[in-house]
């Protein structure tokens, strides 16, 4: 067991490889959500999968390309969230490392922190671009409602992007973290820097 | 080859101009219109990126990109006109509800904000094959390990959602429910993804091999397939489009 911190990670072609094919995950995960009619997003299953898989580097970096890939091929405005995104990975990597994926209950955490934190990182830009809507209907409407109570915008901000991210990522880390456990072995071997016989 | 860019292939002054130009054009543009925080100067630089469009013959392409984001504009303009802290002045009312002049001015300040946003990367990606921009990028020191993975995902989406049409079939085949109450949508949702990603994992490992038999990891000076090609001005429209930048921020700030 030498050498095998999370940060240690040289990003080996296996890594490199698993980047575009999480981004394919994240985009199919969407696919599906929307073909099964779905009332989430759950856009970050390999975003969360690649982090969980070969750490917050990698996991991170998937983030980051995932938004960038979207805004040029969907939308400019996901550009802004390549931020959100690549904290997804980090928080992810960084506490699957630290054991929060051993159990169904503790992925659950894990889901809730992802969650959280996606929205805190989330509401400055909501605010500094788009003076603190997102693009849900339901965050949005909660999100005028506290408004029109006179509440401050921060706080108004930050409730309508906890009421769409937390749920959101507990379902997407539940489902990655249930993909996660029926993967086979050589496949999760292969992203782990401390595997000697299965380096490639 | 794919068809996930939005690249347009027309014959435009635009299309001739070197990459990395437009992309610095795209992030002055979007920086510029979050600097200044009146309505014309934003309308200005709003009709500048338009008029761009039209040079480039693309400004069609861009009205469907700007209707992904129509939602968010209009959500925008809904609540901010309806709630923003500061409303005090009524603009108009309809039955029982009241729009604000401020929160409607900031929601149409906003608007132009984020259609501008869209317009000026719709610049960059509707002129640029995805090819052209990641070799700039790499001329200009990108590792090449990292341009590989960036054009890679336009490859990679395009197959996958090829074969989950085939894993649906299956799935259906074998007497899966994929319609009815939401809890057997949900239910559905992993043996739908489990074998997407799954296979999608296993290509990885045999497409890592095949690039370490290709050299992928080779130390020493990389040659290029392509040739480098040679943009005209581009260094002059980068310095101009600098000199206009630096200047609006200086007229914002210091005068």
């Amino acid at each position: 067991m030498k050498n095998n911190s999370m940060w240690s990670f040289k990003l080996s072609t296996a890594a490199l490889v698993l980047i575009p094919a999480a981004v394919g995950i994240n985009f199919i995960g969407k696919l599906f959500a929307s073909l099964l009619k779905l009332p989430l997003w759950v856009d970050s299953i390999g975003t969360v999968l690649s982090s969980m898989l070969a750490g917050p580097i990698v996991g991170a970096l998937t983030g980051i390309v995932n938004n960038v890939f979207y805004g040029f091929t969907t939308s400019p405005v996901s550009f802004v969230y390549a931020i959100t995104s690549a904290v997804i990975g980090l928080v992810t990597g960084i506490m699957a490392y630290k054991g929060w994926i051993s159990n169904v209950g503790k992925a659950i955490v894990l889901g809730l922190v992802v969650g959280f934190i996606a929205a805190i990182v989330s509401t400055p830009l909501n605010i500094m671009f788009w003076e603190g809507t997102t693009d849900n209907v339901w965050g949005d409407a909660l999100f005028a409602l506290l408004l029109s109570k006179d509440m401050p915008l921060y706080l108004a901000s930050f409730a309508d992007s906890i009421v769409v991210d937390v749920p959101d990522k507990v379902i997407t880390v539940l489902l990655s973290y249930l993909i996660f456990k029926g993967l086979p072995k050589n496949v999760k071997n292969m992203y782990d820097n401390t595997g000697e016989i299965e380096r490639l | 080859m794919n068809n996930m860019t939005l690249y347009v292939k027309k014959d435009s002054p635009i299309h001739t101009v070197d990459p990395l130009t437009k992309l610095l054009f795209a992030f002055y543009s979007v920086i510029l219109t979050y600097i200044l925080s009146s309505h014309l100067p934003v309308l200005l630089i709003l009709l500048t990126t338009f008029i761009v469009l039209l040079t480039g013959k693309v400004f069609k392409y861009i009205l469907p990109v700007i209707g992904v984001s129509f939602l968010l504009i209009i959500s925008i303009i809904i609540i901010q006109g309806f709630f923003h802290p500061s409303r005090a002045t009524v603009l108009f009312e309809i039955g029982p509800i009241t729009i604000y002049k401020e929160g409607f001015s900031i929601a149409f300040l906003i608007a132009l904000r984020v259609i501008n946003m869209v317009a000026a990367f719709g610049v960059l990606i509707f002129t640029t094959k995805p090819d052209d921009l990641v070799n700039a990028l790499l001329h200009k020191g990108l590792s090449p390990r990292f341009g590989y993975v960036l054009l890679s995902v336009l490859q990679i989406i395009p197959q996958m959602v090829s074969l989950t049409g085939k894993i649906t079939d299956a799935q259906r085949a074998r007497g899966m429910e994929t319609e009815g109450s939401l809890w057997l949508r949900f239910k559905s949702f992993i043996p739908l993804l489990g074998p997407v990603v799954l296979n999608s994992l296993n290509e990885t490992r045999e497409r890592s091999i095949a690039l370490e038999i290709r050299g992928f990891n080779a130390k020493g000076k990389r040659t290029y397939l392509r040739e480098i090609e040679i943009y005209r001005h581009s260094r002059s429209l980068k310095i101009l489009m600098t000199v206009v930048f630096m200047s609006v921020i200086v007229w914002r700030f210091v005068i």
